[in-house]
């Protein structure tokens, strides 16, 4: 079984390789010339270099693979400039797809969003659940759709599109999901409207992807989520595992993506990290109920615990021994 | 593995100006990867992850995070070139 991990040295990429090597599959991981692979290199995994941006790089490392795991879709640390986002995105989705093609790939298995799940108000949202068309809450969502919209419409290859809730777990190196975690471990609330967050341990995602790549199955599309909530009561929970003394209220969703969008202007001229991304405000505001029920039967698998996932990532930041800062990241990057 | 000083750390520098917004003749050992430099904690694991994979040295994600300056990167470069 011959399997390439596009994205493979970041959040999602080290919990996937991880579980494939548990599964006794042994992954060729893509990289970038400039990307940090000293996880892979632990791990003693071999490297090839693919850059979404050149697909002659994509087509040499996908050859004679059968198997394309591709976690490196476009993600945008902020939300400021939607058209160039959606420029990379769709850009770099259309090399992976031309590449995987040509080189004769059988089997794409693409990481989306559960930012692309359409809210259902007589249930709890599941795999039939898409927006018929650009969700138009902001570039996260956006470009998300558009990207799943550009893989599900693929004919050459047999796409299995996935839709991870909110990750929670180890080696979120870009504060992603994570940054709320963080600021709760450093003792303060950060801004955060009311909603809905539907989680799911990021070593899950790994799991399903390994179950995926052992298996023949070929769903078309399969939500990856352990259990939805209020997302003012992750919070909640949160901070009282962490002892933050005091629990800011949850903002109005109009608020919140107000405080967003002044915040994302704000670090685009001096650095540093928005107290809240728009992309956080838009996935809690507009956050389904997702029931992850489907890939947990498909795939023989239980989702574990928000405890075992918070666990997990606190195991993660003790090791390191220091808080990530982070800064804006252009978007062409 | 014996690197010249002058070269070694002349290749950092490159190095790191690739990863920051200052130039060569900018960076100076004292200054603070992300303060100074303007690195995020990405860009400065990318950074030790480049050394690491220009001059052979296995480096852990551990160690990379805990380093915090330019004299603090060339130290545990130095460090792991002498013992290979």
């Amino acid at each position: 079984m011959s399997v390439l991990v596009l994205g493979a040295g970041g959040f999602l990429g080290l919990n996937t390789v991880d579980a494939l090597l548990e599964h006794g599959v042994q992954p060729t991981c893509g990289r970038r010339k400039r990307s940090n692979v000293l996880g892979l290199r632990q791990r003693k995994v071999p490297l090839v270099v693919a850059d979404l941006e050149q697909q002659q790089t994509l087509l040499e490392a996908m050859r004679g693979f059968s198997t394309v795991v591709h976690l490196a879709g476009h993600y945008p640390r902020l939300s400021t400039q939607p058209e160039l986002s959606l420029q990379v995105a769709q850009r770099q989705t259309r090399h992976v797809l031309d590449a995987a093609a040509e080189a004769g790939v059988e089997r794409l298995i693409y990481v989306s969003s559960t930012a692309t799940v359409a809210a259902r108000a007589d249930r709890p949202s599941d795999e039939r659940d898409l927006y018929a068309r650009t969700p138009g809450f902001g570039a996260y969502h956006d470009l998300k759709w558009a990207m799943e919209q550009q893989v599900a419409a693929e004919k050459r290859l047999r796409p299995v599109i996935l839709c991870p809730g909110a990750c929670v777990g180890p080696f979120d190196w870009k504060a992603g999901t994570s940054a709320v975690l963080w600021a709760l471990k450093g003792g303060q609330c950060p801004p955060h409207p009311d909603g809905v967050v539907s989680w799911v341990d990021a070593r899950d995602v790994g799991l399903a992807i390994a179950r995926l790549v052992k298996s023949s199955l070929a769903p078309a599309r399969l939500l990856l989520a352990a259990q939805s909530l209020g997302f003012h009561q992750f919070i909640e929970a949160t901070a009282a595992r962490y002892g933050v003394a005091e629990v800011a209220p949850a903002l109005s969703a109009e608020a919140a993506i107000a405080l967003a969008d002044c915040e994302e202007r704000r670090v685009e001229v001096e650095g540093g990290r928005p107290r809240i991304s728009r992309e956080l405000a838009d996935l809690i505001v507009h956050g389904p109920r997702v029931d992850g029920s489907h890939a947990r039967a498909l795939l023989g698998f239980e989702y574990r615990s928000l405890p075992e996932a918070l666990g997990a990532f606190d195991a993660w930041a003790q090791r390191l021994g220091v808080g990530l800062s982070t800064r804006t990241e252009v978007d062409a990057r | 593995m014996t690197i010249p000083d002058a070269k070694w750390e002349s290749r950092m520098m490159e190095l790191i100006a690739e990863v920051s917004v200052m130039k060569v003749s900018q960076i100076k050992p004292e200054h603070r990867l992300r303060e100074d430099l303007g690195m995020d904690s990405v860009c400065s694991l990318e950074l030790i992850s480049m050394l690491a994979e220009e001059f052979g040295l296995d480096i852990s994600v551990e160690e990379a995070a805990g380093v915090n300056t330019v004299s603090g990167a060339i130290a545990m470069a130095r460090k792991h070139i002498e013992a290979a």
